[in-house]
């Protein structure tokens, strides 16, 4: 019998790009993760055909819990059409053979930079957050072994003191995307660059969220119905982004996060941020339920307050 | 065998005689295989070399092996042999011959994101097929080996225009910036184009540079700064050590005409177009309303420098004397010069006996004077 007959055919790569080895260490460093909520997990982050910084720490996990039967979406800033979006989806189907779609409901594995979608997740759903850093300590402090004893010792008062800062100096919160959250009353979090129309929404969820960093090898997660915070002082609440007043060009949604579009003449126009929701209305297709409703009203009734200025 | 001086005259006209023979010698071909086939680390060169001239910067590389730092120092060791003979009129992004021009900051801008040629989203696989036909390829002459890279590129272009759904309309060759709309909503400050004559613009390749530096001489040294300089210290910023998160609001990689003023006719008159590149980021004006804007620009296309550069030149006017080396304008300009800083550091190849006895002198006695030597 000729050895050949013995072994497998040659393949170029391993089903889903990552070796089983790789594979095995980052499903081990996943499940730590979600046993320590908004806890960083370091891993060996692998070089992707990629380019680091684009995705390449959520894509590790992606290429992980990738299986035949996985229907995945991809977005990039809302759009499922967006140039990185739709080459990271080519590439995870090319690698894993699986299916993939725009509607948020569909999707087993949602791979997103920068938003999460409008219409709400549910159980069973696999939310990966691109994240480019991965460290709320740092605005503070920039060596990252400092930052890991602020954590251990759960000293996050430097934090209150930006906080504060921003207020003296402008009378508001100025963190834009990105808000530093308090995960399950433990560890602060940076949700990835969400806006803050976003944060919310990690609060309690129904679905699991993994957030990767490959460049700086981070991994940690919110697990399903999970408190999420994010830091404000309790007389001062934190705040979304005003989405009142702009209405949707294509698709005429109001209170959903709006794309800004500037306009030749100096005028700007707004469009939905989340493409795929936004395909289900212009084509008449039943949508899920959403985060915000019609009138901007927030699916945990109490969670957002209205602004307060501080005197 | 290393000697210093005297005696040595043989053995470095040996090293270098190895070192061009372990890479084969040159001929007028290879020139131009680099210059067709190598435009991004050409662009490179003769950026950092100041010099816009890609056959020379060719041949500087095949000179040189391919070490770039060597390859810079070819060009601008010609460049400063050089006469300055007439000075080009500024080139604008609105009449620059844009290909590739995308902003980060918003979905779509007027005129459109224009993708252009990239590599940004390609999968980054070694396309070992191409291997395969090296063997076939070592079997034929010279002749067909030409012929054959010829038809791989007439190949490429028809699997590119194959793929591809071609516009009826061609794009248009020039777009309008960005930043003006962005003024024309009061969210960038309004500026005016400083009127003076060409001869009397600040030169960082003539001038002795003080600081605080012109905004002549700062952009002009991020200009032919060091790629991989630029890059270190840009990302020290961007990823904690800075203030800033930088948006890119538009990355342009395009043609610019060099219009001349005739000497005699005083006609203006193209003398032809030279690739160039550059780069705005803007972050939030902590200290009034409104957004601040970085910018580079670079001779050739060089994506990642332009980023670094305009983030440090952002940084610089936002943070300067905080502290930081990357917020020093001082810092960024006299450690990202690649000929300066290259030479400088191979110098230490140099023999260095004479202080190294100065300071062994010390070390022993102070060992001595302790009780430490045995």
């Amino acid at each position: 019998m000729p050895l050949s007959d013995l072994t497998n055919e040659r393949q170029d790569y391993s089903y889903g790009y990552l070796d089983a080895y790789a594979k095995r260490e980052l499903r081990r460093r996943a499940l730590k993760a979600i046993a320590i909520p908004g806890y960083q997990v370091p891993y060996a982050s692998r070089e992707l055909p990629i380019a680091r910084g684009w995705g390449t720490g959520g894509l590790q996990v992606t290429l992980a819990l990738v299986g035949p039967e996985s229907v995945v979406k991809v977005i990039d800033q809302g759009a499922d059409d967006s140039v990185n979006a739709a080459n990271l989806r080519r590439f995870i189907t090319r690698m894993s053979g699986c299916a993939t779609t725009t509607d948020t409901s569909k999707a087993t594995i949602l791979q997103s930079r920068h938003r999460i979608p409008e219409e709400i997740m549910g159980e069973g759903q696999a939310l990966v957050l691109q994240v480019p850093d991965p460290e709320p300590l740092r605005r503070v402090q920039p060596d990252i072994s400092k930052a890991a004893q602020l954590h251990a010792d759960a000293d996050y008062g430097q934090m209150w003191l930006g906080l504060y800062e921003q207020l003296v100096r402008h009378r508001q919160y100025v963190q834009g995307a990105d808000y530093p959250s308090l995960v399950h009353g433990r560890y602060v979090m940076n949700p990835s660059p969400i806006p803050r129309w976003d944060t919310p929404k990690l609060h309690q969820a129904a679905h699991l969220t993994l957030l990767s960093a490959g460049r700086e090898k981070r991994m940690y997660a919110v697990p399903p119905y999970t408190n999420v915070y994010p830091l404000e002082f309790d007389d001062i609440p934190f705040q979304v982004e005003d989405q009142t007043g702009r209405t949707c060009k294509t698709t005429g949604a109001q209170n959903k996060f709006m794309n800004e579009l500037p306009q030749a003449d100096g005028t700007a126009v707004y469009e939905l941020s989340d493409s795929g929701y936004a395909e289900k209305l212009k084509n008449n297709v039943a949508t899920a339920l959403t985060y915000f409703d019609e009138q901007g009203n927030f699916y945990h009734d109490g969670y957002l307050k209205p602004p307060v200025r501080p005197a | 065998m290393y000697v210093a001086a005297k005696g040595g005259e043989q053995a470095i006209q040996n090293a270098e005689a190895l070192y061009q023979a372990l890479n084969g010698g040159i001929t007028l071909a290879d020139v131009r295989t680099i210059m067709e086939k190598m435009p991004y680390l050409v662009d490179r060169v003769m950026g950092e070399g100041s010099l816009y001239a890609p056959e020379l910067a060719a041949l500087a590389i095949a000179q040189t092996g391919g070490d770039l730092y060597e390859a810079v120092l070819l060009l601008r060791a010609y460049r400063a042999t050089q006469p300055r003979i007439a000075y080009a009129n500024p080139a604008s992004a609105d009449t620059l011959l844009t290909v590739r021009r995308i902003s980060a900051a918003f979905k779509d801008i007027p005129g459109g994101q224009i993708l252009g040629p990239s590599l940004d989203y390609s999968h980054r696989l070694l396309r070992l097929d191409v291997l395969d036909a090296q063997e076939d390829l070592n079997r034929q002459d010279a002749k067909n080996a030409e012929d054959a890279a010829h038809a791989s590129v007439n190949s490429a272009l028809s699997a590119v225009q194959n793929g591809v759904v071609v516009s009826d309309a061609p794009a248009p060759p020039t777009y309008p910036a960005l930043a003006d709309w962005q003024r024309g909503q009061g969210l960038l400050p309004q500026t005016q184009p400083q009127q003076i004559a060409p001869a009397d613009i600040p030169d960082v390749t003539t001038d002795t540079v003080t600081f605080p530096a012109p905004r002549a001489h700062r952009l002009q040294a991020l200009a032919r700064a060091d790629t991989g300089g630029v890059l270190a210290l840009g990302y020290s910023i961007m990823r904690g050590y800075g203030l800033i998160h930088p948006t890119v609001n538009e990355l342009r990689l395009g043609y610019a005409e060099v219009e001349l003023a005739h000497p005699v006719t005083g006609a203006t008159f193209s003398a032809g177009r030279v690739r160039v590149s550059h780069c705005e980021v803007i972050t939030p004006d902590a200290g009034k309303n409104g957004y601040m804007l970085g910018f580079a620009a670079t001779m050739g296309w060089n994506e990642v420098k332009l980023i670094a550069s305009s983030t440090l030149d952002l940084d610089m006017a936002a943070n300067e004397g905080d502290g930081h080396s990357a917020h020093s304008e001082e810092f960024v300009m006299y450690h990202t010069e690649p000929v300066e800083s290259s030479g400088f550091c191979i110098h230490f190849k140099l023999p260095h006996y004479v202080t190294f006895a100065s300071s062994l002198d010390n070390v022993r006695k102070i060992a001595a004077a302790s009780g430490w030597e045995k």
